[in-house]
């Protein structure tokens, strides 16, 4: 209990809600902003966060993600421009509302179970962590080897697209985090003298030329649209949504879970939470033909699964020190600056940072109500800036937001091949998340892989000995093994169904 | 600007084998067998066996030469000057911002990035310099980031 109320004076300072407020409003900012991931917003606070102590360093990213997250569904549902990609989940849906005059309705269903996702998924975090800590105590390097690649392989296989080009995303991440001197052996690799690529690919300018840059490239092709967000009309946001409570528990419940428990798988987030959740809805839906027109019900699910997934991917990251998402993965970055090395360890060393970081949690998915109802009623202010004005000035922040990771015109060049390569993937029909996932986990992946071989002599049977390592790499195979699974259930099947067909 | 599926096939078959070859000269731990090569020898044999997997599956749709599939808007001059000048302004900027400073850089980078699309200079040009000086005073002054100095604005700093 001393600790609970030691962690609440920890964030219950003016300070820290300061942060928190102008964190949030950040979020909204950059979320609201069609091209602006979540991501987006939390590379770009980093700089700020190394000026301050860890909680408030915390609270800014927390707060700015789920706010990002939120903000992310106005522009989607006013323009059909999603502001990131877990909001492009259900943007026709929210969109159709729109255009039946209705955007209040998209937008309060949106922000509302947006908030009560992320709420049930800050509980789930705080009652499974610290069992699953006592559990990852006893992990070995086998244990964190399977971990990595199941994360690894969840990003693969969930992706859009096809795994094949899924797998080739990821190589470009692992590649990628080959390049330096930090290896087993300690040699430079693929670095050809320079001395700046001696340091590895550096997680920040690399993403901002991925996301961002490519983005600007995009929208410098087709010359961005200056069209006009409808007005948000006078109806109360939160009027309906007791209503679509009532109406879609069960959606509400179930988007809350299936996207915590997609947030808590290593290698998955927010973006393909909301995408499964949206296909889960419309699946188990009495209505399946009215997704896509203006139903709420899809809304509803992938709503409340996205701000889940937030608070999800979390867990192993405080637990394991394995980033659930890009998000995270930013975020054990900056607590590794700040002397936090997350892990086990972290709940027994320094418990009350922990319950801060619950606490901020809460804190920003309830602020979420107030702060999201004046997003919406300013949205579109922030909306009628044309995005030929506001590409140029977001090159210009990728461009010092790049600089600002290491004070090096390097991480500009860095951020230049990147969106390059990104602008390629995406005309490609090459998912980023793979590739972003593969640079951050690479040398956790050749950290316990290598060690492993080395413990084990080579042979691959030690890596199925232990207990959890087993279950892991089991549960791994499995989920290389189900697209072709699926595909074989499928073909048994079609015939039956074919008959089926042809009796009636 | 799409390339099909066996083109990409051979591309990352081509990718893996080069990885592979350049990983044999990486030396391993002392005393041991695994070393700086064998995670890069790893990424090399699945992307190799990618490769492998996509040339199957475009031979089996029935694609025998590699090809690239061109989008509308690279056969059109416009598009495909935009898209080069983002990449142009930032290479300006980098050449340009150690020598000018950030301020004028940023200004000039912003305001032809808004003319290439067609905002008029009227507009552009204020609205460069307000976030110029914005982000120079944010990240400049805020967070001490070093930008680039202009020797003539240094009451900016």
């Amino acid at each position: 209990m001393s600790m609970i109320l030691e962690a609440a004076g920890l964030v219950f300072q003016p300070y820290v809600l300061l942060v928190i407020f102008a964190s949030a409003a950040f979020g909204m900012f950059v979320g609201a902003i069609p091209g602006l991931t979540a991501t987006m917003a939390t590379a770009l606070l980093v700089p700020v966060t190394f000026f301050m102590e860890p909680v408030p360093a915390i609270a800014a990213i927390v707060t700015a993600t789920a706010m990002a997250i939120f903000a992310g569904d106005i522009p989607g549902t006013l323009l059909r421009m999603p502001g990131t990609p877990a909001s492009a989940a259900y943007v026709q849906d929210a969109y159709a509302l729109t255009r039946k005059g209705r955007p209040e309705t998209a937008l309060g269903a949106s922000l509302v179970f947006s908030s009560l996702g992320g709420i049930f998924g800050t509980l789930v975090l705080i009652t499974a962590s610290p069992i699953l800590a006592e559990v990852a105590l006893k992990f070995s390097s086998f244990e964190y080897f399977w971990l990595v690649v199941l994360g690894l392989s969840c990003a693969v296989f969930i992706s859009p697209g096809s795994p094949a080009r899924g797998l080739i995303s990821l190589f470009i991440g692992l590649f990628a985090a080959t390049i330096g001197l930090e290896n087993p052996a300690g040699e430079p690799r693929y670095t050809f003298g320079n001395v700046e690529l001696m340091g590895g690919v550096q997680f920040i300018p690399a993403m901002i030329g991925l996301f961002a840059v490519s983005e600007v490239i995009r929208a410098f092709i087709h010359r961005g649209t200056d069209e006009k967000p409808p007005p948000t009309g006078k109806r109360g946001i939160f009027r309906e949504q007791a209503r679509n409570l009532t109406r879609y528990p069960v959606q509400a419940l179930r988007g809350s879970v299936l996207g915590t428990a997609i947030g808590a798988l290593p290698g998955a987030g927010a973006d393909i939470a909301a995408w499964i959740s949206y296909a889960v809805s419309k699946k188990f839906s009495k209505t399946p033909e009215k997704f896509g027109s203006g139903h709420v019900e899809g809304l509803v699910e992938s709503g409340s699964s996205n701000n889940g997934a937030m608070s999800g991917a979390w867990i192993p990251a405080l637990v394991f020190g394995i980033p659930g998402d890009s998000i995270t993965a930013i975020v054990i970055g900056v607590l590794y600056i700040k002397g936090i090395n997350p892990g086990p360890m972290v709940f027994i060393t320094q418990p009350q940072m922990i319950y801060a970081v619950f606490i901020v949690f809460l804190v920003a998915n309830l602020m979420m109500l107030p702060l999201g109802w004046l997003a919406i009623k300013g949205a579109r202010q922030v909306l009628s800036i044309p995005q030929r004005v506001l590409m140029p000035l977001i090159l210009m922040f990728c461009m010092v937001g790049s600089f600002a990771i290491n004070n090096s015109v390097f991480g500009i060049w860095l951020m230049f091949v990147f969106g390059i390569i990104g602008f390629l993937m995406e005309e490609n029909d090459i998912p980023i998340a793979p590739a972003i996932l593969g640079l951050v986990l690479g040398p956790m992946l050749e950290q316990n892989f290598v060690t492993s071989m080395i413990k084990s002599d080579g042979s691959f049977i030690a890596f199925f000995e232990r207990p959890i390592a087993a279950g892991l790499g089991l549960f791994t195979i499995a989920v290389w093994c189900l697209p072709l699974i699926l595909v074989l259930v499928r073909r048994k099947a079609q015939p039956s169904g074919t008959q089926s067909t042809q009796g009636n | 600007m799409r390339v099909t599926d066996l083109t990409l096939g051979l591309l990352t078959l081509l990718g893996g084998i080069a990885i592979y070859i350049s990983a044999l000269g990486f030396k391993a731990i002392p005393g041991q067998a695994y070393g700086a090569g064998t995670m890069p020898r790893a990424i090399a044999l699945v992307t190799v066996l990618t490769g492998i997997f996509l040339i199957f599956k475009a031979a089996l749709a029935g694609e025998r030469v590699p090809g690239l599939v061109l989008a509308d808007w690279t056969r059109q001059r416009g598009p495909m000057a935009r898209a080069a000048s983002v990449l142009v302004l930032i290479v300006v900027y980098i050449m340009i911002s150690p020598i000018v400073g950030f301020l004028p850089t940023a200004f000039v980078v912003m305001v032809l990035a808004m003319l290439v699309l067609r905002v008029r200079l009227l507009i552009a040009a204020p609205v460069a310099l307000v976030a110029a000086i914005a982000i120079q005073q944010s990240f400049g002054k805020l967070l001490l980031v070093p930008l680039p100095r202009s020797s003539f604005l240094t009451f900016l700093w």
